[in-house]
C-alpha cells in the first residue's frame, strides 16, 4: 500500500475518473452532456484543490496557519500569466511584437528586466516554481529562525500578501496594474479558447493534483513528517530533541509555497485573468476554511473541502448572490465550533466508532490547537 | 402693546434712516452708470472718476466688468448688461439690477470699449473702492490682491488707505502690499527697499520668497544682502513648517490608526482573542452614525450640528451589544484556541458586512460633516483642518478614558485578573464569564466609537472595515500586544513614518514599506515595540 | 573525572529580576547530583540556559571544558548530548508512545536525514529495549495522549533515554508518580548514572534521599550549600531558607 491507503484511494479513483469521463463528455459524446465552460469550471476547482492541499501540509501538519498562502498561488499565476501575454506576440491591441498590450498604453520604452526569458515556456515554468519558492524561503527563513509562532506568524503572512496586493495594483510595477494580465491567446501554440486545449489543461490540472497529493503524502509519512506534527503538537520539546524546528518549517513551507505556485499556474490559462484581486487576504483566508471544512492534517479531506465550497461559492453565487457571504461566514462560525476535525474527520471517526474518550484526550492535548486523527498515523507506524 | 407699537415705530424709522442715504446715492449711480457708454474716452473719465466716488456697493464690480470688457450694452433695446460665458453661450445680466437678460446673440451686444489710459484709472479706482470697502474681508482681499499685483503706482493709494485703517489685519496686509510695490518700484530709495525687504521677511512664505529671490542678484551690495538674509532665513523657517506639517499629518493619520486598533488592543492585547471581526464593528459604528443622521435629516434638522455626540453612544452600544453577542454566541467556545477564533471571527466579519450590504445597499452612504467639523484653520504656514483635528482630540479621549477605565475601576480590576489568572479570579469569585463578555464588550464598543470618528473622513460602504483590519493588527502587533500604551505609540509612530516616507515614495509604497518594516520589525521583536518581558510570556 | 559541565559566575536577569545570580556549579562526568532549592531560587532558569534556551547575561558555561553552551540554540545542546525532561511530562501527545520514542532515538536530525529516514533494525531493537525497559511495551500503539500521567512520566524518561545523551538534566520526575514507582525511579537514575551525567530537580526529600548522592541547595540563585543531603540538611542557612519553611 504505503503512499496510497484507503481515503487516499478512494479519492485518486475519483480523480481518475472525473478527469477521463470530463473531458470525454465534452469532447468525444454526441450532444456534448459536458458544456465546455464546465471543464474550465471544474478546472479550476481542481487548481483550488491543489492550494487546499498545499496549505493543509503547513497547517495540518506542521501548524503554520498561513493567511498568505493566495501570494503564492497568485505569484504563480503571474508567473505563467507573463508567459503567457509573451505569447501574444504582435497579436494584440497596438501589435507591438515585444510589449504586452498595457506597457504600450502605460508607455513602456521597453520590457522590464524582470520580463526577459518569460518568453521561453520552460523558463516560466521554473519561475512557478522558482518565485513563490524563493519568496516562502526568505520569509520563512526569518520568521522561522526568530521563532514567530502562531497568530503573530498568521498576522504578518497576512501583511505580506496585504502588501503585494498593494504593491500589484501600482502601474509602476509592470504587472499590469489593476488590470492585471488578461487577453490571453495560446499556451505553447494551441489556441486557449478551443475545447481540446481545455481538456488537456483539466487533464493536466488533474494530473497536477494526484502528484501534489502523493508528495504531500510521502512527506507527512516520513519521519519527518512525524517530526512536523511533534512541532505542531510540541514545538519547544522538539528542539529539546535536537531538532532544528525552524529549518523543518521552512522546508515544508517552500514545498507548500512552491504547489501552490503551481496550482496559480494552472488556474491562469484556464480562467484567463490574473489580477492583484488575487493577493487580497480574504481570498487567503479562503483557503483555510476549504482546509478546516474538509479535516485539517488528511490532505484528501482539504482537496475535497476546495471543491465542495468553491463549488457551493459558483452555485449560490448564480443563484442567491446575497446569500453566498451569509453561507460562507456561517460554514466559517460551524466549522470551527462544531466541527473541529472537518466532515472527513467526522465521516472517519464514526466509521471507526471511535470513543468520546479519546476524541476528548486528542481536544485537551497542549499546544495551540490541534485536532488530528490519531488512527492514521498508527495505522502506518506498526508495520515498520 | 403700547411697547410694541412704540418698538414697531423705531423699527421703522430705523429702517428709513438706513435706507434713505442708499435711495439718494443708487439715483446718482445708476445715471452715472448709464453715462457710461456716451462720449469719448476722457468724458468716461470723469464719469469712472465719479462712479468710485459714489461708493455704491456695485462700483467696484460694475467698474470690473468695465475693465475686463465684461460691460456691453444690448442693440436690442440700448440696455447695459454684464455677459458672461456659460459654456459656448453668451449670457447677459442687467448692469444695474443683476437681473437675468437670457441669452445674447452673436454681435447682438456692443462693448464698451476702454484704452490703456482707462484702465490704469480703472484698476486705481477698483484698488480704492475695495481697499475703502466697509466689510473688512473685502479690504483685506483687496490689500492681498494689491500685494499680489506688486505695482509702483498704487503705492500713494496704499499710504492713503493705511492711514486710516484701523484693523491690525488688514494693516498688516496693507504693508506688506507697499513693501511688495516698492521692491517692484524703480525709483525707490535704498532705505525704503530694505524696509520693504524686514517686512517681507517676517511675512516669511513661498510669495515673499518669490519677491526677494531675485534681489540677491542685486546690483545693490546693501540689497543683495539683506535679501539672501532674508531668503535664507525664510527657507529655514519653511523647512520647519513643513515638517510640522508632515508631524501633524502623522499624528492625524496616527490618530485614525489608533481609533482603529484601540480596540483590538483589548480584545487582542489584553484578552487574547483575535477578533478579525474588529473592522466590521467600526462599519456598524459608522453605519450607525449614517442613521442617526438620516432619522435627524428626518425629523429634526435643526440638531444636525449634534449628530455626532447623539451617535456616538448609540454606536458605542451598538457595536457593543453586538461584540456581546459574539463573545457568547461562538468565541467563548474558542477560548484557548486563538487560531479557530482567528476563522470563526472571520466567518462572522463576513456575516456583518451581508447583513450591512443587503440592509443599506453596497455604495458609499454620506454621512454629512457638522458645522463645527468643516474648514479649517492657519496656524503659522501650516493648515489644520478641524475635522482631523477634533478626531484627534476624539481618539485622544476615548485613548485615555480606556486607560481610566482598565486601571482605576473595579471592571478593569476585573478584566486584567481574569486575563492574568483565570481559575483564581473564578475562586475568587468574579464572574469570569460575564467579565469575558464585557470586555470583549467594551473593545468592540470602542470599535463602533471609532466609526463614529472614521465616518467624517471615509467612504462609508460595507466594505469599511476590510480596509482597516491589516492595519489595525499591526499597530497593535507593533505595539506589543497588552500594552495599552504601546498602540498609542505604535498609531503615532507608524502614521509619522508613513507620512514622512509619502513625499518621496507615494502614498501606496509608503505603506508597503511600513508594512515590510513591520514584519522585519516582528522578527526582530516578535513582542513588539513595549514587549510585556519575563518568564511568565517565556514558557 | 573529568569534568562534564561548569558554570561560572552565571547570572540572568528578566526585568530586574535576578533569576540567577553569580551561579557557579561544576558537576563531574558519571556524577548523579540533586539540585534542590524553594520556589523561585532558579532551578528552572538554570536548567534553561545550560540547554541553550536562555542566554545569560554574564558568565560562561563550559560543556567538557571546550565547548561554551552559552552559544548554543536548544537543538545545538541537546546535538551535544544534552537531554532535558520536564517538570510537566511533555510527550508529542498525537502520536503513539513507539513514535515518542522512534523520533527521541539518537541519530541525524537534519531535514534530509528525516525525509529519507528508513528505521533499521537496530533502532527497531532499541525502541523495543526502551519500551520494556519503561514498562510500555504493551502500549507501543497508543497515542501517548492518553497514557495516564505516570506513563507519561516513564514515556519521557523512556524518550530521554532514547537520546542517549551525555548529561540528563531531569526535572522533578517523581511528581505524579505512586510511592513505588518513585522509588523506582529513583534506582534507575541511580543505574544511569556512571555511564551518564545526571542533574535531578526536585522537591520531594525522600526521593533525594532515595537518589543518595550529591546534593546542591539553591537559593535566590546562587549556591547555597552543596554536599550530602546530611550535611546540607545541617546548615542552619538551608534549614532557615527552605526546610524550615
Amino acid at each position: 500500500m504505503g503512499l496510497i491507503d484507503r481515503r487516499m484511494g478512494i479519492f485518486l479513483a475519483g480523480l481518475f475518473v472525473l478527469t477521463v469521463a470530463i473531458p470525454y463528455g465534452n469532447l468525444a459524446m454526441s450532444g456534448q452532456p459536458v458544456p465546455s465552460y464546465v471543464v474550465s469550471l471544474l478546472g479550476k476547482y481542481l487548481c483550488y484543490a491543489l492550494l487546499a492541499v498545499a496549505l493543509d501540509l503547513v497547517w495540518g501538519y506542521c501548524g503554520i496557519l498561513s493567511l498568505g498562502h493566495g501570494a503564492f498561488f497568485a505569484l504563480g499565476g503571474y508567473a505563467m500569466g507573463m508567459h503567457l501575454m509573451r505569447e501574444i506576440g504582435d497579436r494584440g491591441v497596438y501589435a507591438n511584437p515585444d510589449l504586452p498590450d498595457f506597457m504600450v498604453f502605460l508607455n513602456y520604452e521597453a520590457l522590464p528586466w524582470y520580463w526577459h526569458g518569460f518568453d521561453m515556456f520552460w523558463f516560466a515554468c521554473i519561475m512557478v516554481l522558482a518565485v513563490p519558492g524563493l519568496l516562502a524561503f526568505v520569509f520563512g527563513w526569518f520568521a522561522f529562525r526568530s521563532r514567530v509562532t502562531g497568530v503573530y506568524l498568521s498576522i504578518i503572512t497576512q501583511a505580506m500578501t496585504y502588501a503585494l496586493m498593494l504593491a500589484f495594483f501600482r502601474n509602476e510595477m509592470g504587472f499590469g496594474g489593476n488590470n492585471g494580465l488578461t487577453d490571453f491567446k495560446d499556451v505553447l501554440g494551441f489556441d486557449l479558447q478551443s475545447d481540446v486545449t481545455r481538456a488537456w489543461l483539466f487533464g493536466l490540472s488533474g494530473l497536477a493534483l494526484a502528484a501534489g497529493l502523493l508528495i504531500a503524502k510521502a512527506i507527512t509519512d516520513s519521519k519527518l513528517g512525524k517530526v512536523l506534527i511533534a512541532v505542531r503538537d510540541a514545538e519547544s520539546r522538539t528542539r529539546f530533541l535536537g531538532y532544528r524546528v525552524e529549518e523543518y518549517k521552512l522546508f515544508v513551507f517552500v514545498v507548500s509555497a512552491m504547489m501552490a505556485g503551481v496550482a496559480g499556474a494552472l488556474y491562469v490559462p484556464q480562467v484567463g485573468i490574473i489580477n492583484p484581486g488575487e493577493f487580497s487576504p480574504a481570498n487567503s483566508i479562503e483557503i483555510v476554511i476549504w482546509v478546516a471544512l474538509g479535516g485539517r492534517g488528511t490532505l484528501v479531506g482539504a482537496a475535497l473541502g476546495a471543491i465542495l465550497v468553491a463549488g457551493a461559492k459558483t452555485l449560490l453565487t448564480g443563484w442567491l448572490p446575497e446569500v453566498w457571504l451569509f453561507a460562507l461566514g456561517a460554514l466559517f462560525v460551524l466549522v470551527t465550533i462544531f466541527l473541529p476535525k472537518g466532515v472527513l474527520g467526522l465521516i472517519e471517526g464514526r466509521q471507526k466508532g471511535q470513543s468520546a474518550s479519546r476524541e476528548r484526550a486528542a481536544a485537551r492535548a497542549d499546544g495551540v490547537d490541534l485536532e488530528v486523527r490519531p488512527e492514521e498515523l498508527r495505522g502506518e507506524e506498526v508495520k515498520s | 402693546m403700547h411697547f410694541l407699537l412704540r418698538l414697531l415705530g423705531r423699527v421703522l424709522g430705523l429702517c428709513v434712516l438706513l435706507i434713505a442715504p442708499f435711495m439718494v446715492q443708487a439715483q446718482s449711480f445708476d445715471d452715472l452708470v448709464r453715462a457710461l457708454p456716451e462720449g469719448k474716452f476722457d468724458d468716461r473719465a470723469k464719469v469712472i472718476a465719479q462712479i468710485a466716488q459714489t461708493g455704491d456697493d456695485r462700483a467696484a464690480d460694475t467698474l470690473t466688468a468695465l475693465l475686463e470688457g465684461n460691460l456691453h450694452v444690448l442693440k436690442a433695446d440700448d440696455s447695459l448688461v454684464v455677459i458672461s460665458k456659460r459654456g459656448t453661450q453668451t449670457i447677459a445680466a442687467d448692469a444695474l439690477s443683476g437681473e437675468d437678460r437670457g441669452v445674447v446673440k452673436k454681435r447682438g451686444s456692443k462693448k464698451i470699449r476702454v484704452n490703456n489710459a482707462l484702465r490704469r484709472e480703472l484698476r486705481a479706482a477698483i484698488g480704492r473702492l475695495t481697499l475703502a470697502h466697509p466689510d473688512p474681508v473685502r479690504r483685506l482681499a483687496a490689500a492681498e490682491a494689491a500685494f499680489k499685483a506688486a505695482d509702483p503706482s498704487q503705492i500713494a493709494l496704499l499710504h492713503s488707505v493705511l492711514e486710516t485703517e484701523e484693523n491690525k489685519k488688514i494693516r498688516g496686509a496693507l504693508t506688506e502690499a507697499v513693501a511688495a510695490s516698492q521692491l517692484a518700484d524703480a525709483e525707490a530709495t535704498t532705505a525704503d527697499k530694505l524696509d520693504a525687504i524686514s517686512v517681507l521677511r517676517k511675512r516669511g512664505d513661498q510669495e515673499a520668497l518669490t519677491l526677494l529671490s531675485p534681489l540677491v542678484q542685486s546690483d545693490d551690495p546693501a540689497l543683495a544682502e539683506a535679501a539672501e538674509e532674508a531668503v535664507v532665513k525664510i527657507e529655514q523657517s519653511k523647512r520647519l513648517w513643513g515638517l510640522a506639517q508632515n508631524v501633524w499629518f502623522g499624528m492625524s493619520l496616527g490618530s485614525v490608526l489608533l481609533l482603529a486598533a484601540i480596540g483590538l488592543a483589548i480584545t487582542f492585547g489584553v484578552m487574547g482573542v483575535i477578533n478579525m471581526a474588529h473592522g466590521e464593528l467600526v462599519m456598524l459604528g459608522a453605519y450607525t452614525t449614517f442613521a442617526v443622521q438620516e432619522a435627524i435629516r428626518g425629523a429634526f434638522p435643526e440638531l444636525f450640528d449634534w449628530s455626532l455626540l447623539i451617535a456616538a453612544p448609540l454606536a458605542f452600544l451598538v457595536a457593543g451589544g453586538v461584540g456581546v453577542a459574539i463573545e457568547r454566541g461562538c468565541v467563548r467556545y474558542l477560548y484557548g484556541r486563538p487560531l479557530e477564533t482567528l476563522l470563526a471571527t472571520w466567518g462572522i466579519s463576513l456575516i456583518l458586512q451581508q447583513t450591512v450590504r443587503s440592509i443599506f445597499g453596497p455604495n458609499n452612504r454620506e454621512v454629512g460633516n457638522p458645522s463645527w467639523m468643516s474648514g479649517a484653520f492657519e496656524l503659522g504656514q501650516m493648515t489644520i483642518t478641524y475635522n482631523r483635528l477634533w478626531i484627534l482630540l476624539f481618539a485622544l479621549a476615548v485613548f485615555f478614558v480606556l486607560l481610566f477605565v482598565l486601571k482605576k475601576t473595579p471592571i478593569g480590576l476585573q478584566m486584567r485578573a481574569v486575563t492574568q489568572n483565570r481559575q483564581m479570579a473564578a475562586d475568587m469569585g468574579i464572574r469570569t464569564g460575564w467579565v469575558d463578555a464585557m470586555t470583549f464588550g467594551l473593545g468592540a464598543g470602542i470599535a463602533g466609537l471609532a466609526g463614529v470618528a472614521l465616518s467624517q473622513i471615509d467612504n462609508v460602504s460595507p466594505n469599511l472595515g476590510q480596509s482597516y483590519i491589516v492595519d489595525s493588527f499591526m499597530v497593535v502587533v507593533f505595539g506589543g500586544a497588552g500594552s495599552i500604551w504601546g498602540t498609542l505609540a505604535a498609531a503615532f509612530s507608524l502614521g509619522i513614518a508613513n507620512k514622512f516616507m509619502e513625499p518621496w515614495t507615494g502614498a501606496v509604497l509608503a505603506k508597503i514599506l511600513v508594512l515590510v518594516f513591520i514584519i522585519l520589525f516582528i522578527q526582530k521583536r516578535p513582542r513588539g515595540l513595549f514587549a510585556v518581558r519575563g518568564r511568565a510570556v517565556d514558557q | 573525572m573529568s569534568i562534564q559541565l561548569a558554570l561560572d559566575g552565571v547570572s540572568r536577569s528578566f526585568d530586574g529580576f535576578k533569576a540567577i545570580n553569580e551561579l557557579s556549579l561544576t558537576v563531574e562526568k558519571g556524577e548523579l547530583r540533586a539540585v534542590i532549592g524553594p520556589n523561585g531560587a532558579g532551578k528552572t532558569t538554570m536548567m534553561d540556559i545550560i540547554t541553550g534556551k536562555t542566554r545569560p547575561d554574564t558568565g560562561s558555561v563550559m560543556w567538557n571544558q571546550t565547548i561554551d553552551l552559552t552559544e548554543q540554540d536548544e537543538a545545538g545542546a541537546a546535538r551535544l548530548g544534552i537531554g532535558r525532561k520536564f517538570q510537566k511530562p511533555t510527550v508529542f501527545e498525537t502520536q503513539s508512545v513507539e513514535d515518542n520514542i522512534a523520533l527521541s532515538l539518537a541519530g541525524e536530525r537534519s531535514v534530509w536525514a528525516s525525509l529519507f529516514h528508513r528505521r533499521s533494525p537496530a533502532e527497531a531493537t532499541r525502541i523495543t529495549e526502551i519500551l520494556e525497559l519503561v514498562r510500555l511495551e504493551d502500549q507501543r500503539s497508543d497515542q501517548a495522549g492518553d497514557l495516564s500521567h505516570g506513563q507519561k512520566q516513564w514515556l519521557e524518561i523512556g524518550m530521554l533515554l532514547a537520546q542517549d545523551p551525555e548529561l540528563l538534566l531531569v526535572d522533578e520526575p517523581a511528581a505524579g508518580m505512586t510511592d513505588a514507582e518513585t522509588m523506582r525511579t529513583a534506582d534507575l537514575l541511580r543505574d544511569i548514572a556512571g555511564k551518564h551525567t545526571v542533574i535531578v530537580v526536585e522537591h520531594d526529600m525522600e526521593f533525594v534521599r532515595a537518589l543518595d548522592c550529591r546534593v546542591t541547595v539553591l537559593h535566590q540563585g546562587h549556591v547555597l550549600a552543596e554536599g550530602s543531603l546530611d550535611h546540607v540538611s545541617a546548615n542552619p542557612e538551608v534549614v532557615e531558607v527552605y526546610l524550615g519553611r
